[in-house]
Formats: C-alpha cells, sequence, structure tokens
C-alpha cells in the first residue's frame, strides 16, 4: 500500500498554543480522503504542513516521501486550493491560466480550459466578479491542471450554496476519478463527505481522534440500547465511543472488535456522521473549564 | 514569473508614468523660466566671477544684487522642492508595502506560493523588478530634479549641500528611492495588512531620513573651522555653496560669546557714541568671528555616503523581508 502523506508525530505551534500536536496519519495512495473537525481544529494547518506553506514545529511530514517545507520540487506534484479559493481578483480566469502556466514547469493548460468551458465560466471577466462557486471551480481547474498526484482541497464548499456544493463535488469526483489523484479535503460539513469520501481523518482540539477508511468505520461502529450500563465490559465491544443514559436506558455508540451476542442489548448500525459526531463529541474540554475557572 | 510581475505592477507602473507626466508637465515649464531670468541677470557669469579671490567689489556688488533679485522672484519654489522631497516615499508606499502585504491581505500569498516556483524564487525576481523599476524612477526623478533644482542652488549661498536641496539631486533619490521600497517591502511581511504597512512605511521612512540627514551627514567628514577677525575690510573669500554647521563669535580665549552670528566692521570703526566694534554685543578686543562647515567640494563625497548608507538599509530589509517570507503560511 502506497503512503502518499505520512505525519509523524507532527505538532505545529503558535506561540504557546498548539494548533496541531502529536499528528501521526497515513494516507494510502488513491483514496479520496476527508478531513474532518471543528472550526480552529487544526485542519487549516494541516494541510498547510503538507503543502510545505509551514514548518513543523515537532515530528515531521513527509509527501511523496519528501519533506514539503521549502521543497519546491516537491510542490509540482501537489495540487493546492486554500481556503476561500484565494485567487488574483483582479485576473480573469484565462489570465489565471495563463499565470499558472508560467509558474509550473508541468501545466496541462488544454485540461484547464476545457474544464471552465465546460462549466461555463466567461474566460475574459475578472474572477473577482464571478460566483462563488464559479471562483471555486477557477481554482479546482487551475489546481488540476498542474496534474497533481496529490489534490488538497481546504474548506473548498464552506462558502458555497448547497447546490454549488454539490456541483463543486460532483466535478471533483469526476475529474479525480480516471487520473487516480490522492485528494485530501477538509471539511466541517458532514453530509457532503458521506457520499464522497472514502477515508476520514477526524482532527478535534490539535489531535487526531480517528483516522480508517470509511467502510471499516461503518462496519466496525455500532450503536447498542439496551438497560441502564454501568461500564462493565460487553462481548463483542473493543470500546464505548460515546454513552448517554437515561434512568433506565442507555444507548451508547461502540467500537466492535466480534459481534455483539449480548442479547440485552438492541445492535442498530450507524452511519458515517454518526460516527463523525461521536468521536468530535468526546472532544476534550478539560483546558477549557480550567481556563474558566469552573468546574468540569 | 516576468509575466505575472508584469501583469501585477501594470497599473501601478501606468500610473507613476502618469504621474511623471504630470510633474513634468508642471515642472519643465517653471524650470524652463527660471534658467531663462538665469541666464537674462547674468548669474552663471556670476558664480564664476565671485569664485575669483580678487573679483572687484562693484562686481560683487552687482552679482549679489542679481541673486538677490532671482531669489527674490524664485525663493518660494524652494517650498515647492520640500513638497518633491516627498516622492520616493511615494514609491515605497504603494509599490513596497503592498508588494507581499496584498498577497497576504487577499490570501493570494497560497496561492502562488504553492505552484511551481518556489517562494524564495517568487520573492527574489519580484524584489528585483520592482527595484529595477523603483531604479529607473529614481534615475529620472534625480535627473530632473538636478536639472530643475540647479538655478536655484546656484544662487542659494549654501548652495547644494544644504537641506533640503542636497536631498533632491544627484544619486541620493536612488538611495531613498530604494530604501522606501525595502522598506515597505519589510513592512509588509511584519505587518501583513496594507494600510499598517503603508503607515508603518511612512512614519519609519520619515524618522531614518530625518535622524541621517540632521544627525550623520554633517559628520560623513570632519568639519572644517574658518576664523577671522571682526575688523576687516571684507569677509575672507568663502566659497559660494559651502554649507555652514555652525558660526558665531568667539572671545580672545575661544568661549563663544555670540552664538550664531558675525560682524564685520570698518578698520578702526566706532559706533555713533563712539563705542569700539562689537560693544553693543559685549565683545571684548581679540574677539573673533568663526564658522563650522563643510567644504562645497564635497557634494559628490556627501552623495556617495548617503546612497551608500541607504543602499546599505535597503538590502539589509531586503535580506530580512527574504526570511519573513519563508515563514508566512
Amino acid at each position: 500500500m502506497d503512503v502518499v502523506l505520512e505525519a509523524d508525530r507532527l505538532g505545529k505551534r503558535y506561540g504557546r498554543t498548539w494548533a496541531l500536536r502529536d499528528c501521526s496519519v497515513h494516507l494510502p495512495a488513491g483514496r479520496i480522503a476527508a478531513l474532518v473537525g471543528p472550526n480552529g481544529a487544526g485542519k487549516s494547518t494541516l494541510l498547510h504542513l503538507a503543502v510545505g506553506l509551514l514548518k513543523p514545529d515537532a515530528g515531521a511530514v513527509r509527501v511523496f516521501g519528501r519533506s514539503p517545507y521549502g521543497d519546491t520540487e516537491g510542490l509540482a506534484d501537489i495540487g493546492f486550493v486554500a481556503q476561500d479559493t484565494p485567487l488574483y481578483r483582479d485576473f480573469t480566469a484565462a489570465e489565471l491560466v495563463i499565470a499558472g502556466g508560467k509558474l509550473n514547469r508541468r501545466w496541462d493548460a488544454g485540461l484547464a480550459r476545457n474544464r471552465l468551458a465546460q462549466l461555463g465560466i466567461p474566460p475574459d471577466r475578472p474572477v473577482g466578479k464571478l460566483s462563488g462557486g464559479q471562483r471555486a471551480q477557477v481554482a479546482l481547474a487551475l489546481a488540476l491542471a498542474k496534474r497533481p498526484r496529490l489534490l488538497l482541497l481546504d474548506e473548498p464548499v464552506a462558502s458555497l450554496d448547497p447546490l454549488a456544493r454539490r456541483e463543486f463535488l460532483q466535478s471533483l469526483m469526476g475529474s479525480v476519478a480516471d487520473a487516480g489523484t490522492t485528494v485530501l479535503l477538509s471539511s466541517h460539513l458532514l453530509a457532503d463527505l458521506e457520499r464522497i469520501c472514502d477515508y476520514l481523518i477526524v482532527l478535534n482540539a490539535a489531535q487526531v481522534q480517528l483516522a480508517d477508511s470509511a467502510d471499516d468505520l461503518v462496519a466496525g461502529h455500532r450503536q447498542l440500547i439496551g438497560p441502564r450500563h454501568d461500564g462493565g465490559p460487553i462481548g463483542g465491544v473493543a470500546a464505548i465511543v460515546r454513552a448517554s443514559h437515561t434512568d433506565r436506558q442507555s444507548t451508547l455508540l461502540v467500537r466492535t472488535d466480534g459481534p455483539v451476542t449480548d442479547p440485552a442489548w438492541t445492535v442498530r448500525e450507524v452511519g458515517l456522521e454518526d460516527v463523525i459526531l461521536a468521536y468530535l463529541a468526546d472532544g476534550s474540554t478539560q483546558t477549557s473549564h480550567d481556563e474558566w475557572g469552573v468546574p468540569a | 514569473m516576468i509575466w505575472l510581475t508584469w501583469r501585477q505592477h501594470r497599473k501601478q507602473a501606468f500610473f507613476t508614468l502618469l504621474g511623471f507626466a504630470a510633474l513634468a508637465a508642471l515642472m519643465v515649464p517653471i524650470g524652463l523660466s527660471m534658467r531663462h531670468s538665469y541666464a537674462d541677470l547674468g548669474l552663471a557669469e556670476c558664480v564664476r566671477q565671485l569664485n575669483d579671490p580678487n573679483v572687484a567689489g562693484a562686481t560683487r556688488e552687482a552679482c549679489e544684487a542679481g541673486f538677490h533679485r532671482f531669489t527674490n522672484r524664485y525663493g518660494s519654489l524652494n517650498l515647492v522642492a520640500v513638497l518633491l522631497l516627498t516622492l520616493p516615499v511615494l514609491v515605497g508606499l504603494f509599490w513596497g508595502a503592498p508588494l507581499v502585504a496584498r498577497e497576504v491581505e487577499h490570501g493570494t500569498h497560497r496561492f502562488v506560493w504553492t505552484q511551481g516556483v518556489g517562494r524564495t524564487r517568487w520573492a527574489l525576481v519580484k524584489f528585483g523588478l520592482v527595484g529595477a523599476g523603483a531604479l529607473l524612477a529614481a534615475v529620472c526623478y534625480g535627473l530632473g530634479m538636478s536639472w530643475w533644482v540647479d538655478p536655484l542652488t546656484q544662487s542659494a549661498r549654501e548652495g547644494r549641500l544644504g537641506m533640503i536641496v542636497f536631498d533632491l539631486q544627484g544619486v541620493v533619490p536612488i538611495g531613498y528611492t530604494l530604501f522606501a521600497v525595502a522598506l515597505g517591502i519589510f513592512a509588509g511581511t511584519v505587518w501583513k495588512r496594507m494600510l499598517p504597512a503603508m503607515g508603518i512605511t511612512l512614519a519609519a521612512f520619515i524618522g531614518v531620513r530625518a535622524a541621517v540627514a540632521i544627525l550623520a551627514r554633517p559628520h560623513y567628514q570632519p568639519a572644517e573651522t574658518l576664523t577671522f577677525p571682526i575688523d576687516g575690510t571684507s569677509e575672507p573669500r568663502m566659497e559660494r555653496g559651502d554649507w555652514i554647521l555652525s558660526q558665531g563669535i568667539r572671545d580672545a580665549g575661544g568661549t563663544m560669546v555670540a552664538p550664531d552670528t558675525r560682524i564685520m566692521c570698518p578698520p578702526g570703526g566706532r559706533g555713533p557714541t563712539g563705542q569700539v566694534c562689537g560693544a553693543e554685543l559685549g565683545l571684548k578686543p581679540g574677539a573673533y568671528n568663526w564658522q563650522l562647515y563643510q567644504p562645497a567640494d564635497r557634494f559628490w563625497l556627501f552623495q556617495g555616503i548617503e546612497t551608500g548608507i541607504f543602499v546599505a538599509l535597503a538590502a539589509l530589509l531586503l535580506y530580512l523581508a527574504l526570511g519573513r517570507i519563508r515563514r508566512i503560511a
């Protein structure tokens, strides 16, 4: 299994706050991976470290086996679309395609032009005057024209309306499917990711909570409903991710390591979104309580 | 990269050209008229004659009168010259400060620095091209100003070493302009927003320029002193254009008794009430005029030193900016 992106105890600090800490992730080749987490979880930081914009303060990150910070050669293999899809707003889409050609040794201008033509984006209007969805499409077309082996997208759909969001993700899927490009896109919009992603990395409070293929995640988690649970072991359950209790009944989201056969429990399958939410809710809030001086 | 730089900065280049054209349209007629009057009053000839130690008293008076007329007519243009001093810092504000700050403010640095050229190369090409543009503008400005301000300088007693006129002509505008651009770029890498970067650039430019002009420039070379008695037929020949740093009257012991003045009485002259020369200032016999000055022929040496200082500062700032750019994400 080829590993495209590999982080080993990776950390990045801004002042005294760790934006990312002890992050160890492997992203296998050919996956469409989602980087999920609430705002401020460290998603952008991880992506910036991967594309070499940031220098790690601890640990290491390698993309195609190379350390990306200060590595100009390695940039050719990475397509990156930053948050809010920044582009020179006074440039027209056609000029941006030319600019990309001047800035990259490997550049498929035809691909970019074809995509933009198909999407009906005017070539001669400044991109600042395009709609948010169109601008995101221009940014994606520019990233794809590099013919990258790894495509990193930072919140590409966050500012788009639902329709534009779906169109963007569809066109993204269409273009990376045949090229075999590995994609890592960050988002906090879970519903969209469930449809397109086959790998998941969950970040919360600067740390990796979960990293696995989507199928394994769905297969490996179950919801159990049964009598009030006091924390004792249950057959087939590896760990309880989240528990909520009423007086007489407990609802547990668990990671399984075998079939749950205990008849006291009603076993239900879970969706990817439930699993993600369970892990996000599990994130530590202890520091916040300490800082506010209130008991947790 | 060159295409991109041109595409991003062509608007600024266009407006700079437009500004130059407007300035030329205003200044060239004034300059021509000044030169015309200068020639009509025969002042070029005067400058040559006054440098002759044996010049006749009548010629001297006639020439001084000519200079006086010229200064009366065009002296107010010195205020315009002060305004022209601000042009280099404008280049720093509108070319230098946005270079990095605008990219970061709009987030486009994340686009351009993740393309195939690294950000170091991006920065070097940008610094080089914008620097070359600024250099070209500064050379044009320096030449134009030297031509324009020359009659004003010639007719002013302190000459081209004087404050303000020294800063306008020769090669120093090149140093100032490059420094302003480098300062703008550096401020942009520190504050990363256009307006604060421009504000800081303006403040720092004024501060550094004033500090160098007031504190450092008089000491580029050891100043020379000139002493002469308070009674005599004529002042010792002073080269026109010497830059007088300070002057006054000292007593026989060398103590300054009347700063910022000089007097000259005919030998043995007495005042209306019969007092001796300088008695109303409380001078005792043995007092003499004293002045500290930089000779006029040091003009190009001083220009060279001042330009060197600002070019070195510019290089240092660009080096620091490069280091900071590597750490912006």
